[in-house]
Protein backbone atom coordinates (compact mmCIF):
# COMPACT_ATOMS: atom_id res chain seq x y z
CA UNK A 1 0.00 0.00 0.00
CA UNK A 2 1.31 3.45 -0.92
CA UNK A 3 2.57 5.72 1.80
CA UNK A 4 0.10 8.62 2.00
CA UNK A 5 1.73 10.55 4.82
CA UNK A 6 2.31 14.13 3.60
CA UNK A 7 5.96 14.99 2.98
CA UNK A 8 6.00 17.92 5.42
CA UNK A 9 5.30 15.49 8.26
CA UNK A 10 8.18 13.18 7.29
CA UNK A 11 10.87 15.75 6.44
CA UNK A 12 12.98 17.31 9.15
CA UNK A 13 13.01 21.05 8.69
CA UNK A 14 15.56 23.62 9.86
CA UNK A 15 13.73 24.31 13.07
CA UNK A 16 13.08 20.66 13.81
CA UNK A 17 15.41 18.14 15.38
CA UNK A 18 15.57 14.46 14.57
CA UNK A 19 14.00 12.88 17.67
CA UNK A 20 16.50 10.01 17.61
CA UNK A 21 19.42 12.45 17.89
CA UNK A 22 18.09 14.51 20.79
CA UNK A 23 19.89 14.00 24.04
CA UNK A 24 16.83 13.55 26.12
CA UNK A 25 16.33 13.99 29.80
CA UNK A 26 13.26 12.88 31.62
CA UNK A 27 11.33 14.98 34.06
CA UNK A 28 11.85 12.71 37.05
CA UNK A 29 13.76 15.39 39.00
CA UNK A 30 10.87 17.82 38.48
CA UNK A 31 8.53 15.12 39.70
CA UNK A 32 10.75 14.84 42.78
CA UNK A 33 10.52 18.58 43.30
CA UNK A 34 6.76 18.50 43.07
CA UNK A 35 6.60 15.46 45.36
CA UNK A 36 8.83 17.28 47.86
CA UNK A 37 6.57 20.34 47.72
CA UNK A 38 3.60 18.09 48.19
CA UNK A 39 5.27 16.36 51.15
CA UNK A 40 6.00 19.75 52.67
CA UNK A 41 2.35 20.62 52.33
CA UNK A 42 1.27 17.36 53.94
CA UNK A 43 3.79 17.89 56.72
CA UNK A 44 2.20 21.26 57.46
CA UNK A 45 -1.25 19.64 57.44
CA UNK A 46 -0.01 16.98 59.84
CA UNK A 47 1.51 19.57 62.12
CA UNK A 48 -1.68 21.63 62.19
CA UNK A 49 -3.75 18.49 62.82
CA UNK A 50 -1.63 17.30 65.76
CA UNK A 51 -1.25 20.75 67.27
CA UNK A 52 -5.02 21.14 67.45
CA UNK A 53 -5.53 18.01 69.59
CA UNK A 54 -6.49 18.27 73.24
CA UNK A 55 -3.61 16.84 75.20
CA UNK A 56 -1.31 17.78 78.08
CA UNK A 57 1.64 18.75 75.87
CA UNK A 58 -0.50 20.33 73.13
CA UNK A 59 -2.19 22.56 75.72
CA UNK A 60 1.05 23.96 77.16
CA UNK A 61 1.61 27.66 76.45
CA UNK A 62 3.72 28.13 73.27
CA UNK A 63 6.01 30.46 75.25
CA UNK A 64 6.88 27.60 77.61
CA UNK A 65 7.54 25.33 74.64
CA UNK A 66 9.76 27.94 73.02
CA UNK A 67 11.82 28.39 76.22
CA UNK A 68 12.02 24.61 76.55
CA UNK A 69 13.20 24.25 72.96
CA UNK A 70 16.05 26.71 73.38
CA UNK A 71 16.96 25.32 76.81
CA UNK A 72 16.97 21.70 75.67
CA UNK A 73 18.90 22.54 72.48
CA UNK A 74 21.63 24.06 74.66
CA UNK A 75 21.53 21.14 77.13
CA UNK A 76 21.85 18.61 74.28
CA UNK A 77 24.71 20.58 72.75
CA UNK A 78 26.75 20.75 75.99
CA UNK A 79 26.24 17.17 77.21
CA UNK A 80 29.22 15.10 76.02
CA UNK A 81 28.50 11.90 77.90
CA UNK A 82 27.12 9.08 75.78
CA UNK A 83 24.98 7.54 78.54
CA UNK A 84 23.44 10.92 79.41
CA UNK A 85 22.57 11.47 75.75
CA UNK A 86 20.81 8.09 75.79
CA UNK A 87 18.81 9.20 78.84
CA UNK A 88 17.85 12.35 76.96
CA UNK A 89 16.67 10.16 74.04
CA UNK A 90 14.49 8.15 76.44
CA UNK A 91 13.16 11.35 78.05
CA UNK A 92 12.17 12.84 74.69
CA UNK A 93 10.60 9.58 73.57
CA UNK A 94 8.45 9.52 76.72
CA UNK A 95 7.27 13.05 75.84
CA UNK A 96 6.24 11.77 72.39
CA UNK A 97 4.23 9.01 74.05
CA UNK A 98 2.51 11.53 76.35
CA UNK A 99 1.77 13.79 73.36
CA UNK A 100 0.17 10.82 71.53
CA UNK A 101 1.84 11.73 68.26
CA UNK A 102 2.05 9.36 65.29
CA UNK A 103 5.37 8.05 66.54
CA UNK A 104 6.23 5.82 63.56
CA UNK A 105 5.81 8.59 60.99
CA UNK A 106 7.68 11.23 62.99
CA UNK A 107 10.55 8.94 64.01
CA UNK A 108 10.98 7.76 60.41
CA UNK A 109 11.74 11.35 59.52
CA UNK A 110 13.97 11.85 62.59
CA UNK A 111 15.96 8.67 61.83
CA UNK A 112 16.40 9.74 58.21
CA UNK A 113 17.78 13.17 59.19
CA UNK A 114 19.95 11.77 61.99
CA UNK A 115 21.28 8.99 59.74
CA UNK A 116 22.33 11.43 56.98
CA UNK A 117 23.70 14.30 59.09
CA UNK A 118 24.61 12.54 62.30
CA UNK A 119 25.96 9.24 61.01
CA UNK A 120 27.00 9.15 57.34
CA UNK A 121 28.72 12.53 57.39
CA UNK A 122 30.72 11.78 60.55
CA UNK A 123 31.35 8.08 59.93
CA UNK A 124 34.91 8.67 58.56
CA UNK A 125 35.72 10.24 61.95
CA UNK A 126 35.58 6.76 63.47
CA UNK A 127 38.79 5.90 61.61
CA UNK A 128 42.22 6.43 63.18
CA UNK A 129 43.11 8.79 60.28
CA UNK A 130 40.83 11.39 61.87
CA UNK A 131 40.44 10.27 65.49
CA UNK A 132 43.65 8.68 66.78
CA UNK A 133 43.37 5.80 69.20
CA UNK A 134 43.65 2.05 69.55
CA UNK A 135 42.37 0.27 66.42
CA UNK A 136 39.65 -2.26 67.25
CA UNK A 137 38.82 -3.24 63.66
CA UNK A 138 41.46 -3.00 60.95
CA UNK A 139 40.24 -2.12 57.43
CA UNK A 140 43.42 -1.75 55.38
CA UNK A 141 47.18 -2.10 55.92
CA UNK A 142 50.01 -0.53 53.90
CA UNK A 143 53.72 -1.44 53.83
CA UNK A 144 54.69 1.74 55.62
CA UNK A 145 53.16 5.08 56.72
CA UNK A 146 53.09 7.68 53.95
CA UNK A 147 52.50 11.37 53.39
CA UNK A 148 50.14 12.84 50.77
CA UNK A 149 50.04 16.63 50.32
CA UNK A 150 49.23 17.88 53.84
CA UNK A 151 47.88 14.53 55.07
CA UNK A 152 49.66 11.80 57.02
CA UNK A 153 48.50 8.28 56.15
CA UNK A 154 49.27 5.68 58.87
CA UNK A 155 50.37 2.13 58.09
CA UNK A 156 47.10 0.64 59.38
CA UNK A 157 43.70 2.22 58.90
CA UNK A 158 40.75 1.08 61.00
CA UNK A 159 38.01 1.95 63.46
CA UNK A 160 39.05 3.22 66.88
CA UNK A 161 37.09 3.24 70.17
CA UNK A 162 37.57 6.99 70.45
CA UNK A 163 36.35 7.44 66.87
CA UNK A 164 33.22 5.36 67.42
CA UNK A 165 32.48 7.36 70.58
CA UNK A 166 32.77 10.62 68.61
CA UNK A 167 30.38 9.30 65.92
CA UNK A 168 27.93 8.06 68.57
CA UNK A 169 27.86 11.35 70.45
CA UNK A 170 27.33 13.41 67.27
CA UNK A 171 24.62 11.01 66.08
CA UNK A 172 22.76 11.19 69.41
CA UNK A 173 23.07 14.98 69.53
CA UNK A 174 21.55 15.31 66.06
CA UNK A 175 18.88 12.71 66.86
CA UNK A 176 17.90 14.31 70.17
CA UNK A 177 17.88 17.86 68.84
CA UNK A 178 15.76 17.00 65.81
CA UNK A 179 13.34 14.90 67.88
CA UNK A 180 12.84 17.61 70.53
CA UNK A 181 12.43 20.33 67.88
CA UNK A 182 9.85 18.27 65.98
CA UNK A 183 8.03 17.44 69.23
CA UNK A 184 7.55 21.16 69.87
CA UNK A 185 6.65 21.90 66.26
CA UNK A 186 4.15 19.04 65.99
CA UNK A 187 2.38 20.02 69.20
CA UNK A 188 2.18 23.78 68.69
CA UNK A 189 0.27 25.79 66.08
CA UNK A 190 2.97 27.52 64.06
CA UNK A 191 1.57 31.10 64.27
CA UNK A 192 1.36 30.88 68.10
CA UNK A 193 4.83 29.40 68.25
CA UNK A 194 6.24 32.23 66.12
CA UNK A 195 4.64 34.85 68.40
CA UNK A 196 6.52 33.37 71.35
CA UNK A 197 9.78 34.52 69.70
CA UNK A 198 8.88 37.96 71.10
CA UNK A 199 10.19 36.78 74.45
CA UNK A 200 13.79 36.99 73.26
CA UNK A 201 13.30 40.40 71.66
CA UNK A 202 12.63 39.39 68.05
CA UNK A 203 10.85 42.41 66.54
CA UNK A 204 7.16 42.15 65.59
CA UNK A 205 8.00 43.08 62.00
CA UNK A 206 10.27 40.08 61.59
CA UNK A 207 7.70 37.76 63.18
CA UNK A 208 5.02 39.10 60.85
CA UNK A 209 7.27 38.32 57.87
CA UNK A 210 7.77 34.75 59.11
CA UNK A 211 4.00 34.28 59.57
CA UNK A 212 3.24 35.66 56.11
CA UNK A 213 6.00 33.60 54.45
CA UNK A 214 4.64 30.48 56.14
CA UNK A 215 1.19 31.14 54.68
CA UNK A 216 2.56 32.05 51.25
CA UNK A 217 4.58 28.81 51.13
CA UNK A 218 1.40 26.91 51.84
CA UNK A 219 -0.43 28.62 48.97
CA UNK A 220 2.51 28.53 46.55
CA UNK A 221 3.15 24.83 47.07
CA UNK A 222 -0.37 24.08 45.91
CA UNK A 223 0.00 26.45 42.96
CA UNK A 224 3.20 24.68 41.86
CA UNK A 225 1.61 21.26 42.09
CA UNK A 226 -1.50 22.24 40.15
CA UNK A 227 0.32 24.10 37.36
CA UNK A 228 2.94 21.39 36.97
CA UNK A 229 0.43 18.59 36.61
CA UNK A 230 -1.63 20.72 34.22
CA UNK A 231 1.53 21.20 32.16
CA UNK A 232 2.54 17.53 32.33
CA UNK A 233 -0.89 16.35 31.25
CA UNK A 234 -0.34 18.16 27.93
CA UNK A 235 3.10 16.64 27.41
CA UNK A 236 3.91 13.42 25.55
CA UNK A 237 7.30 11.74 25.80
CA UNK A 238 10.47 13.34 27.06
CA UNK A 239 11.83 16.80 26.36
CA UNK A 240 15.30 18.20 25.72
CA UNK A 241 17.50 19.23 28.68
CA UNK A 242 17.73 22.80 27.37
CA UNK A 243 13.94 22.98 27.33
CA UNK A 244 13.87 21.70 30.89
CA UNK A 245 16.08 24.60 31.97
CA UNK A 246 13.72 27.01 30.17
CA UNK A 247 10.80 25.27 31.83
CA UNK A 248 12.31 25.69 35.30
CA UNK A 249 13.05 29.37 34.61
CA UNK A 250 9.49 29.82 33.38
CA UNK A 251 7.97 28.00 36.35
CA UNK A 252 9.97 30.05 38.85
CA UNK A 253 9.04 33.27 37.03
CA UNK A 254 5.40 32.19 37.07
CA UNK A 255 5.64 31.50 40.82
CA UNK A 256 7.14 34.93 41.28
CA UNK A 257 4.26 36.56 39.38
CA UNK A 258 1.73 34.58 41.42
CA UNK A 259 3.59 35.63 44.58
CA UNK A 260 3.35 39.27 43.52
CA UNK A 261 -0.41 38.99 43.01
CA UNK A 262 -0.86 37.26 46.38
CA UNK A 263 1.32 39.84 48.10
CA UNK A 264 -0.64 42.74 46.57
CA UNK A 265 -3.94 41.12 47.59
CA UNK A 266 -2.56 40.56 51.10
CA UNK A 267 -1.43 44.16 51.32
CA UNK A 268 -4.87 45.46 50.26
CA UNK A 269 -6.57 43.11 52.72
CA UNK A 270 -4.27 44.38 55.49
CA UNK A 271 -4.91 48.03 54.58
CA UNK A 272 -8.68 47.42 54.63
CA UNK A 273 -8.24 46.05 58.19
CA UNK A 274 -6.37 49.12 59.37
CA UNK A 275 -2.73 48.36 58.52
CA UNK A 276 -0.73 51.61 58.25
CA UNK A 277 2.81 50.22 58.10
CA UNK A 278 3.24 49.55 61.83
CA UNK A 279 3.14 45.96 63.00
CA UNK A 280 1.96 45.08 66.52
CA UNK A 281 1.36 41.44 67.40
CA UNK A 282 -1.10 40.74 70.20
CA UNK A 283 0.36 39.13 73.29
CA UNK A 284 -0.68 35.60 74.16
CA UNK A 285 -2.56 34.20 77.15
CA UNK A 286 -0.97 34.01 80.60
CA UNK A 287 0.85 31.10 82.20
CA UNK A 288 -1.29 28.48 83.96
CA UNK A 289 -0.32 26.07 86.73
CA UNK A 290 0.17 23.38 84.06
CA UNK A 291 2.65 25.61 82.21
CA UNK A 292 4.68 26.24 85.37
CA UNK A 293 4.79 22.48 86.11
CA UNK A 294 5.92 21.72 82.53
CA UNK A 295 8.61 24.40 82.71
CA UNK A 296 9.88 23.06 86.04
CA UNK A 297 10.04 19.48 84.73
CA UNK A 298 12.09 20.57 81.71
CA UNK A 299 14.32 22.86 83.77
CA UNK A 300 15.10 20.24 86.45
CA UNK A 301 15.62 17.53 83.82
CA UNK A 302 18.10 19.75 81.99
CA UNK A 303 20.07 20.41 85.19
CA UNK A 304 20.14 16.67 85.96
CA UNK A 305 21.35 15.87 82.43
CA UNK A 306 24.16 18.41 82.66
CA UNK A 307 25.31 17.31 86.14
CA UNK A 308 24.92 13.57 85.49
CA UNK B 1 25.35 23.60 53.73
CA UNK B 2 22.65 23.42 56.40
CA UNK B 3 24.58 22.80 59.62
CA UNK B 4 22.66 20.44 61.94
CA UNK B 5 22.67 20.53 65.73
CA UNK B 6 25.64 18.89 67.39
CA UNK B 7 28.32 20.09 64.97
CA UNK B 8 29.06 23.50 66.46
CA UNK B 9 30.17 24.28 70.01
CA UNK B 10 28.44 27.01 72.06
CA UNK B 11 31.63 29.09 71.62
CA UNK B 12 30.81 29.19 67.89
CA UNK B 13 27.03 29.24 67.66
CA UNK B 14 26.39 31.89 70.33
CA UNK B 15 28.57 34.62 68.70
CA UNK B 16 27.12 33.73 65.28
CA UNK B 17 23.60 34.17 66.70
CA UNK B 18 24.69 37.64 67.82
CA UNK B 19 26.10 38.59 64.43
CA UNK B 20 23.01 37.28 62.67
CA UNK B 21 20.64 39.15 65.02
CA UNK B 22 22.53 42.42 64.40
CA UNK B 23 22.49 41.86 60.62
CA UNK B 24 18.73 41.14 60.57
CA UNK B 25 17.96 44.21 62.70
CA UNK B 26 19.86 46.43 60.26
CA UNK B 27 18.34 44.61 57.27
CA UNK B 28 14.73 45.13 58.43
CA UNK B 29 15.40 48.86 58.94
CA UNK B 30 17.15 49.23 55.57
CA UNK B 31 14.44 47.38 53.65
CA UNK B 32 11.64 49.33 55.34
CA UNK B 33 13.29 52.52 54.11
CA UNK B 34 13.58 51.20 50.57
CA UNK B 35 10.16 49.68 49.94
CA UNK B 36 7.57 51.86 51.73
CA UNK B 37 4.65 50.63 53.86
CA UNK B 38 4.10 47.64 51.61
CA UNK B 39 7.34 46.11 52.88
CA UNK B 40 5.94 43.47 55.22
CA UNK B 41 3.93 41.39 52.73
CA UNK B 42 6.64 42.08 50.14
CA UNK B 43 9.30 40.53 52.35
CA UNK B 44 7.03 37.65 53.26
CA UNK B 45 6.62 37.00 49.56
CA UNK B 46 10.39 37.19 48.98
CA UNK B 47 10.94 34.69 51.82
CA UNK B 48 8.37 32.29 50.40
CA UNK B 49 9.95 32.71 46.97
CA UNK B 50 13.37 31.93 48.45
CA UNK B 51 11.95 28.84 50.16
CA UNK B 52 10.38 27.62 46.92
CA UNK B 53 13.63 28.15 44.97
CA UNK B 54 15.36 25.84 47.46
CA UNK B 55 12.82 23.18 46.50
CA UNK B 56 13.69 23.16 42.78
CA UNK B 57 16.15 20.40 42.05
CA UNK B 58 18.29 20.59 38.92
CA UNK B 59 19.89 17.59 37.17
CA UNK B 60 23.67 17.36 37.62
CA UNK B 61 25.97 15.30 35.34
CA UNK B 62 26.23 11.83 36.84
CA UNK B 63 22.52 11.29 37.27
CA UNK B 64 22.02 13.08 40.56
CA UNK B 65 20.26 16.36 41.34
CA UNK B 66 21.03 19.31 43.55
CA UNK B 67 19.15 22.37 44.74
CA UNK B 68 20.16 25.97 44.95
CA UNK B 69 20.23 28.02 48.15
CA UNK B 70 18.72 30.91 46.21
CA UNK B 71 20.54 33.65 48.11
CA UNK B 72 22.33 34.92 45.00
CA UNK B 73 19.22 35.23 42.87
CA UNK B 74 17.24 36.83 45.72
CA UNK B 75 20.08 39.35 46.27
CA UNK B 76 20.17 40.28 42.55
CA UNK B 77 16.38 40.50 42.23
CA UNK B 78 15.45 42.11 45.57
CA UNK B 79 18.72 43.58 46.85
CA UNK B 80 21.16 42.21 49.46
CA UNK B 81 19.36 43.56 52.55
CA UNK B 82 16.01 42.15 51.44
CA UNK B 83 17.84 38.87 50.77
CA UNK B 84 19.14 38.87 54.36
CA UNK B 85 15.56 38.99 55.69
CA UNK B 86 14.00 36.71 53.05
CA UNK B 87 16.59 33.93 53.15
CA UNK B 88 16.77 34.08 56.98
CA UNK B 89 13.02 33.58 57.23
CA UNK B 90 13.17 30.69 54.73
CA UNK B 91 16.00 29.05 56.70
CA UNK B 92 14.21 29.51 60.05
CA UNK B 93 11.05 27.90 58.67
CA UNK B 94 13.12 25.07 57.19
CA UNK B 95 14.86 24.44 60.51
CA UNK B 96 11.67 24.56 62.58
CA UNK B 97 9.24 22.72 60.32
CA UNK B 98 11.42 20.36 58.31
CA UNK B 99 14.40 19.82 60.64
CA UNK B 100 16.70 20.98 57.83
CA UNK B 101 19.46 22.71 59.84
CA UNK B 102 19.76 22.73 63.61
CA UNK B 103 18.08 24.97 66.18
CA UNK B 104 21.40 25.89 67.78
CA UNK B 105 22.87 26.34 64.30
CA UNK B 106 20.20 28.76 63.02
CA UNK B 107 22.49 31.73 63.68
CA UNK B 108 25.42 30.09 61.85
CA UNK B 109 23.29 28.91 58.92
CA UNK B 110 21.66 32.31 58.55
CA UNK B 111 25.00 34.07 58.80
CA UNK B 112 26.53 31.85 56.08
CA UNK B 113 23.62 31.64 53.66
CA UNK B 114 21.51 34.71 54.44
CA UNK B 115 24.12 37.35 55.32
CA UNK B 116 27.51 36.43 53.84
CA UNK B 117 26.24 34.80 50.65
CA UNK B 118 23.80 37.47 49.36
CA UNK B 119 26.32 40.28 49.85
CA UNK B 120 29.06 38.29 48.12
CA UNK B 121 26.71 37.45 45.23
CA UNK B 122 25.38 40.98 44.87
CA UNK B 123 28.80 42.65 44.81
CA UNK B 124 30.30 40.02 42.50
CA UNK B 125 27.36 40.66 40.11
CA UNK B 126 27.89 44.42 40.36
CA UNK B 127 31.64 44.00 39.70
CA UNK B 128 30.91 43.16 36.08
CA UNK B 129 29.53 46.66 35.52
CA UNK B 130 27.74 45.78 32.29
CA UNK B 131 24.89 47.03 30.21
CA UNK B 132 21.64 45.09 30.92
CA UNK B 133 20.93 44.82 27.16
CA UNK B 134 23.88 42.44 26.77
CA UNK B 135 22.01 39.35 27.84
CA UNK B 136 24.88 36.87 27.43
CA UNK B 137 27.04 38.89 29.81
CA UNK B 138 24.19 39.19 32.30
CA UNK B 139 23.78 35.40 32.16
CA UNK B 140 27.53 34.93 32.70
CA UNK B 141 27.65 37.48 35.54
CA UNK B 142 24.67 35.87 37.26
CA UNK B 143 26.25 32.42 36.93
CA UNK B 144 29.58 33.61 38.37
CA UNK B 145 27.90 35.46 41.24
CA UNK B 146 25.82 32.40 42.16
CA UNK B 147 28.78 30.06 41.78
CA UNK B 148 31.33 32.15 43.69
CA UNK B 149 28.99 33.16 46.50
CA UNK B 150 28.05 29.55 47.23
CA UNK B 151 31.65 28.31 47.07
CA UNK B 152 32.81 31.10 49.40
CA UNK B 153 29.94 30.44 51.81
CA UNK B 154 30.87 26.74 51.74
CA UNK B 155 34.49 27.60 52.59
CA UNK B 156 33.22 29.75 55.48
CA UNK B 157 31.11 26.82 56.70
CA UNK B 158 34.20 24.58 56.35
CA UNK B 159 36.17 26.98 58.57
CA UNK B 160 33.39 26.93 61.18
CA UNK B 161 33.51 23.12 61.14
CA UNK B 162 37.30 22.97 61.06
CA UNK B 163 37.88 25.11 64.13
CA UNK B 164 35.73 22.85 66.35
CA UNK B 165 38.50 20.33 67.22
CA UNK B 166 40.72 23.30 68.13
CA UNK B 167 38.26 25.02 70.47
CA UNK B 168 36.26 22.12 71.92
CA UNK B 169 37.99 18.83 72.68
CA UNK B 170 37.89 16.52 75.69
CA UNK B 171 40.89 16.06 77.99
CA UNK B 172 41.96 12.94 76.06
CA UNK B 173 41.89 14.87 72.75
CA UNK B 174 38.56 13.54 71.45
CA UNK B 175 36.50 15.99 69.39
CA UNK B 176 33.31 17.01 71.19
CA UNK B 177 31.63 18.54 68.14
CA UNK B 178 32.54 18.41 64.44
CA UNK B 179 35.47 15.98 64.39
CA UNK B 180 37.07 17.22 61.17
CA UNK B 181 39.88 19.76 61.41
CA UNK B 182 40.58 22.59 58.96
CA UNK B 183 42.76 20.36 56.74
CA UNK B 184 39.76 18.12 56.06
CA UNK B 185 36.66 20.30 56.50
CA UNK B 186 37.72 23.21 54.27
CA UNK B 187 38.89 21.18 51.22
CA UNK B 188 35.88 18.85 51.54
CA UNK B 189 33.36 21.69 51.62
CA UNK B 190 35.18 23.69 48.93
CA UNK B 191 35.63 20.82 46.45
CA UNK B 192 32.08 19.53 46.80
CA UNK B 193 30.66 22.99 46.14
CA UNK B 194 33.17 23.91 43.42
CA UNK B 195 32.49 20.77 41.42
CA UNK B 196 28.79 20.21 42.10
CA UNK B 197 26.54 22.53 44.05
CA UNK B 198 28.26 25.74 42.93
CA UNK B 199 27.37 24.87 39.34
CA UNK B 200 23.75 24.26 40.33
CA UNK B 201 23.58 27.57 42.21
CA UNK B 202 25.20 29.39 39.28
CA UNK B 203 22.84 27.82 36.74
CA UNK B 204 19.71 28.48 38.79
CA UNK B 205 20.79 32.10 39.36
CA UNK B 206 21.60 32.64 35.68
CA UNK B 207 18.41 30.98 34.38
CA UNK B 208 16.13 32.98 36.66
CA UNK B 209 17.93 36.31 36.12
CA UNK B 210 17.82 35.77 32.33
CA UNK B 211 14.10 35.02 32.49
CA UNK B 212 13.43 38.17 34.51
CA UNK B 213 15.62 40.21 32.18
CA UNK B 214 13.57 39.10 29.18
CA UNK B 215 10.17 39.48 30.78
CA UNK B 216 10.36 42.10 33.54
CA UNK B 217 13.78 43.77 33.69
CA UNK B 218 12.42 46.63 35.82
CA UNK B 219 12.05 44.31 38.81
CA UNK B 220 15.77 43.46 38.99
CA UNK B 221 17.21 45.42 41.93
CA UNK B 222 20.83 45.15 40.73
CA UNK B 223 19.90 47.13 37.59
CA UNK B 224 18.05 49.77 39.56
CA UNK B 225 20.81 50.54 42.04
CA UNK B 226 23.83 52.62 41.02
CA UNK B 227 26.61 52.37 38.44
CA UNK B 228 26.20 51.57 34.78
CA UNK B 229 23.70 48.89 35.73
CA UNK B 230 21.19 51.52 36.73
CA UNK B 231 18.30 51.71 34.27
CA UNK B 232 15.96 54.08 36.04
Amino acid sequence: MENKIPLYLIEIGDNQVNPSKIRRANLSFLDKTIINSSKALKSIYLQAENAARDNFIQEINPKVKFISLIYMAIVISVVSNLVTQEFITAFIFSLYVIARLKIFGVFKKIFFLAFIFGFLVVLPASLNVITPGKIIFNIISFNKPSHFLIYNIPQNIGFTINGLQVVSIVFLRVFNSVSFALLVVYTTPFPSFIKSFKMIGVPDTFLMIISLAYKYIFILSRTIEETYFAFKSRLSGNIKSSNIRKLIGGRIFFIFKRSMIIYQDTYHAMVSRGYRGKVVLHSQNHFTFKDVVALLIIFISGIVFILF
Amino acid sequence: MHIPDGYLSPQTYIPLYGVFAAAVTVAVKKVKKEVSARDIPYLGMAAAFSFIIMMFNLPIPGGTTGHAVGSAVIAILFGPWAAVVAVSVALIIQALIFGDGGITAIGANCFNMAVFMPFTAYYVFRLFNFNPTRKARVFFAAFISGYLSLVMAAILTGIEFGIQPLIASSTDGKALYCPYDLKIAVPAMALEHMLLFGIVEGLITAIIVRYFLRNEPGIIYAFRKGGKNENE
